[in-house]
C-alpha cells in the first residue's frame, strides 16, 4: 500500500460513512417501521433515495417477490440502540475475535520491524478498535443480561416464555463465559513480547476489564438461575392447582385417608377449633360504675313508637276443631303411654321414642317428648312422684351449653 | 415456662383462639413477633391449659393455633374439619384457576397480591364462557349465592373468601382485596393430600433445569 494514496481513501471512506449514516436519520420513520412491521413501506420513497438505502446495505430485498427488509446488522443496531430485549443479539464469539487480534498483532509487528511507522500506528488503531469491540460485546452482553433480569423478563408475557428466555439467556452466559476461557493471556504475553504499547493495550487493560466481565457475569448467571428457581416455583403452583383440580373433577367422590385418626396428626391439619373469650358487664367492682354507667347512658335509645293500649289487644284464641282434635289424640296416645307403662311387668323404664317407634304412631319425636314431659308436669304432686322420668340429654355442641333433650325414658319409681 | 409478659400480646392471643391464621399480610406486627421463638414458647405456656400450642405451615408462612394434645374429641372435631376442608377444595383451587385466568396472570395467587372484584366483574361481563364458570363456581355450596347477577356472584364469592380467611379487606368502604398467607397454607394442604393419596398430579416441569455450577 501507498503512503499517498491511503490517506485520500480514508477522506473517501469518511465522506461516504458520513452520507450513509445520514440516510438513517433521513429515513428513520420508514425503518422503524421496517422494525416493528416486517417490511419497510415503499410508500414515500423516491427511487433515489432506494437505491442509496440499498446501495448502503440498510435495507435489502431477500427475494425477488418479497418487500423490502432491514438487514440483520441494523435491526441490530436498532435493537441495541432502544434496547429492545426481545430482539437484542448477543454476539459471543469470541474465537473469531481473538483470531482477528492475533493476526493484527502480527501485520503490527511486521510493519515495526520494517520500520513502516504509518502503518504501524494504522494497525495499531485497528488492533485497538478490535480490542474494544470484543470488550464491548461483552459489555452489550452483560448489559442486556441485565436489562432481562430487571424486568424479570417483562418483555414476555407468559410464564413459559419466561421460563424459555431465561433458559435462553442462561445459556448465553456460558457462551460468554466459554469466550472468555478461550483468551489466554499467557499466550497473548507471548505474542506481544517486549513491545510497551502493545503490552498496556492487550495485557493490563484488557486483563482488567476482562476480570470485571468475569464478576459481572458470575453475579448475573447467579441471579438467573434465582430467577428460573422462582420461575419454577411459579409453575409448579399453577401445575398443582390445574392437577389437582382436574383430578377432582374427574373424581368427584375422592376422599382422602382420614388424617385425624393416625397416631402422628399431620401437623397441616391440626387446626384446633375456634374459642371465644366472651366478657360481660359486672358490677362488683365499685370503680368500674362510672365507666359502666356512661356506658348505659350512651346505649342508643331504641326508636319505638309509644303504642296505644287499645292496639295491642290480646290475640283472639283461634283454635279450629281439626287442631283442637290433634291436641286431644296426642294427649290420649301420651295417656296410653303411661298407662302401658303402669301396666307393665317388669321395672325397667321405657324409652318414649322407642315407644312411638313400636306403636306405628306417627306423631314427630319432637312433638311427642314434648307431650311427654308436659303431662309429667301437668300431673298432681302425689302421682308426679309415683313415676320417674328421666331426660337425655347433651350439650348443642363444645361451646354451647344449651342442653338438647334426645329422649326420656318413663318409669314406675319404687 | 418463660416470665415473658404476654400483655402486649392481648389481641394475637384473642385472635390465635379464634382460629384465625396469622401470617404477614394480615397482621405484619403480630406475624414478626411469632416468628420470634421466644415470643411463641410464652404463648404455648400461656396456651396449655386450654390444650393449644402455636402451629406454622410447612414454610412458616402462616401461624396458627393447633390441640396440644390430641384427644377424643380433639379428633373428632379435626375429622369434621378436613371433611370441610375436602369438600372445599374444588371450588377454592377453580377459583384460583379462574382469578389467574381471567386476569391474564403469571402465576397463581400469592399472599400479598391485590384483587378488586369490579376488575374480575370487568373482565368476565361480556365473556359468557367467563360468566357460565364464575355462575357455577359462585352457586357451588361452598361459596352459596343465590343471585342470578354477575355482580353479586362475585360480591358472594368474595365474601366467603374473606370470611374464611383467605382474603383480606382493608378498608371496609373499599372493594380492594389482598391474598393473605392462608393460601399459600392451602396449597400445602393440596401438595400433602396429593403426596400422601399419591395422586397422579405433577408439578414438574418437563424440562429440567441445567446444572449451570
Amino acid at each position: 500500500m501507498n503512503d499517498a494514496e491511503t490517506p485520500g481513501l480514508e477522506s473517501r471512506l469518511i465522506t461516504t460513512g458520513v452520507e450513509r449514516l445520514a440516510l438513517l436519520g433521513r429515513h428513520a420513520e420508514a425503518l422503524m417501521q421496517g422494525y416493528t412491521n416486517d417490511q419497510v413501506p415503499l410508500e414515500g420513497l423516491s427511487h433515489t433515495a432506494l437505491r442509496k438505502l440499498l446501495s448502503a446495505r440498510i435495507v435489502w430485498h431477500p427475494d425477488e417477490q418479497g418487500g423490502l427488509k432491514l438487514t440483520p446488522k441494523v435491526r441490530e443496531l436498532i435493537a441495541e440502540m432502544v434496547a429492545d430485549e426481545a430482539r437484542r443479539h448477543v454476539n459471543a464469539d469470541v474465537a473469531e475475535a481473538l483470531e482477528l487480534i492475533r493476526s493484527l498483532i502480527q501485520s503490527y509487528r511486521d510493519s515495526s520491524s520494517r520500520g513502516d511507522y504509518w502503518q504501524q500506528e494504522q494497525q495499531l488503531l485497528r488492533l485497538r478498535q478490535a480490542v474494544d469491540d470484543m470488550n464491548g460485546r461483552f459489555a452489550d452482553a452483560i448489559d442486556s443480561l441485565w436489562q432481562r433480569l430487571n424486568s424479570d423478563f417483562g418483555f414476555v408475557s407468559q410464564l413459559n416464555d419466561k421460563v424459555r428466555e431465561n433458559d435462553r439467556a442462561q445459556k448465553q452466559v456460558v457462551r460468554l463465559l466459554d469466550g472468555l476461557a478461550l483468551i489466554d493471556f499467557d499466550e497473548l504475553i507471548e505474542l506481544v513480547g517486549s513491545d510497551g504499547t502493545l503490552r498496556k493495550v492487550l495485557i493490563s487493560q484488557l486483563q482488567q476489564q476482562l476480570s470485571q466481565h468475569y464478576t459481572s457475569l458470575r453475579e448475573v448467571q447467579h441471579r438467573l438461575i434465582e430467577l428460573m428457581a422462582r420461575f419454577r416455583r411459579m409453575q409448579a403452583r399453577s401445575r398443582l392447582v390445574s392437577g389437582m383440580a382436574a383430578f377432582l373433577r374427574e373424581h368427584p367422590g375422592f376422599t382422602p385417608g382420614n388424617y385425624a385418626r393416625r397416631s402422628e396428626v399431620p401437623a397441616l391439619f391440626n387446626h384446633a377449633a375456634p374459642l371465644t373469650a366472651a366478657g360481660a358487664v359486672a358490677l362488683d367492682r365499685a370503680q368500674d360504675m362510672p365507666t359502666l354507667s356512661a356506658l348505659l347512658e350512651n346505649v342508643p335509645t331504641p326508636l319505638r313508637s309509644a303504642q296505644s293500649v287499645t292496639a295491642a289487644r290480646p290475640a283472639e284464641h283461634v283454635e279450629d276443631t281439626l287442631f283442637a282434635a290433634r291436641q286431644q289424640a296426642l294427649k290420649d296416645d301420651v295417656e296410653t303411654f303411661y298407662l302401658n307403662v303402669v301396666d307393665r311387668a317388669e321395672q325397667a323404664p321405657i324409652s318414649a321414642l322407642d315407644y312411638l317407634n313400636q306403636s306405628e304412631l306417627q306423631w314427630p319425636p319432637e312433638i311427642w317428648l314434648f307431650q311427654v314431659i308436659a303431662e309429667h308436669q301437668g300431673l298432681p304432686h302425689s302421682e308426679q312422684r309415683a313415676f320417674h322420668l328421666h331426660q337425655q340429654e347433651e350439650r348443642a355442641s363444645a361451646f354451647n351449653d344449651v342442653r338438647l333433650i334426645r329422649d326420656v325414658s318413663l318409669g314406675l319409681a319404687v | 415456662m418463660s416470665d415473658m409478659s404476654l400483655l402486649p400480646h392481648g389481641p394475637l392471643l384473642e385472635r390465635l383462639l379464634a382460629g384465625e391464621f396469622i401470617c404477614a399480610v394480615s397482621d405484619e406486627s403480630a406475624f414478626k413477633r411469632l416468628q420470634d421463638d421466644a415470643t411463641r414458647e410464652a404463648i404455648d405456656s400461656y396456651l396449655r391449659p386450654l390444650n393449644r400450642r402455636v402451629a406454622s405451615s410447612q414454610e412458616e408462612g402462616v401461624y396458627f393455633l393447633a390441640w396440644r394434645q390430641l384427644d377424643d374429641s380433639a379428633r373428632d372435631q379435626l375429622a369434621r374439619q378436613l371433611g370441610d376442608t375436602v369438600n372445599s377444595l374444588l371450588p377454592l383451587l377453580e377459583w384460583l384457576q379462574l382469578v389467574q385466568e381471567t386476569l391474564g396472570r403469571d402465576s397463581v395467587l400469592s399472599p400479598g397480591d391485590v384483587l378488586k372484584p369490579g376488575e374480575l366483574q370487568a373482565k368476565s361481563e361480556d365473556n359468557p364462557s367467563l360468566r357460565e364458570r364464575i355462575e357455577r363456581l359462585a352457586t357451588d355450596s361452598f361459596f352459596g349465592s343465590q343471585s342470578d347477577q354477575l355482580d353479586a356472584q362475585v360480591k358472594q364469592v368474595f365474601k366467603r373468601l374473606r370470611e374464611h380467611g383467605y382474603l383480606l379487606q382493608p378498608h371496609g368502604d373499599r372493594q380492594v382485596f389482598l391474598v393473605t398467607g392462608k393460601v399459600d397454607y392451602l396449597l400445602e394442604l393440596v401438595r400433602f393430600i396429593r403426596d400422601e393419596e399419591h395422586l397422579p398430579v405433577d408439578d414438574e416441569g418437563e424440562d429440567t433445569q441445567e446444572a449451570l455450577l
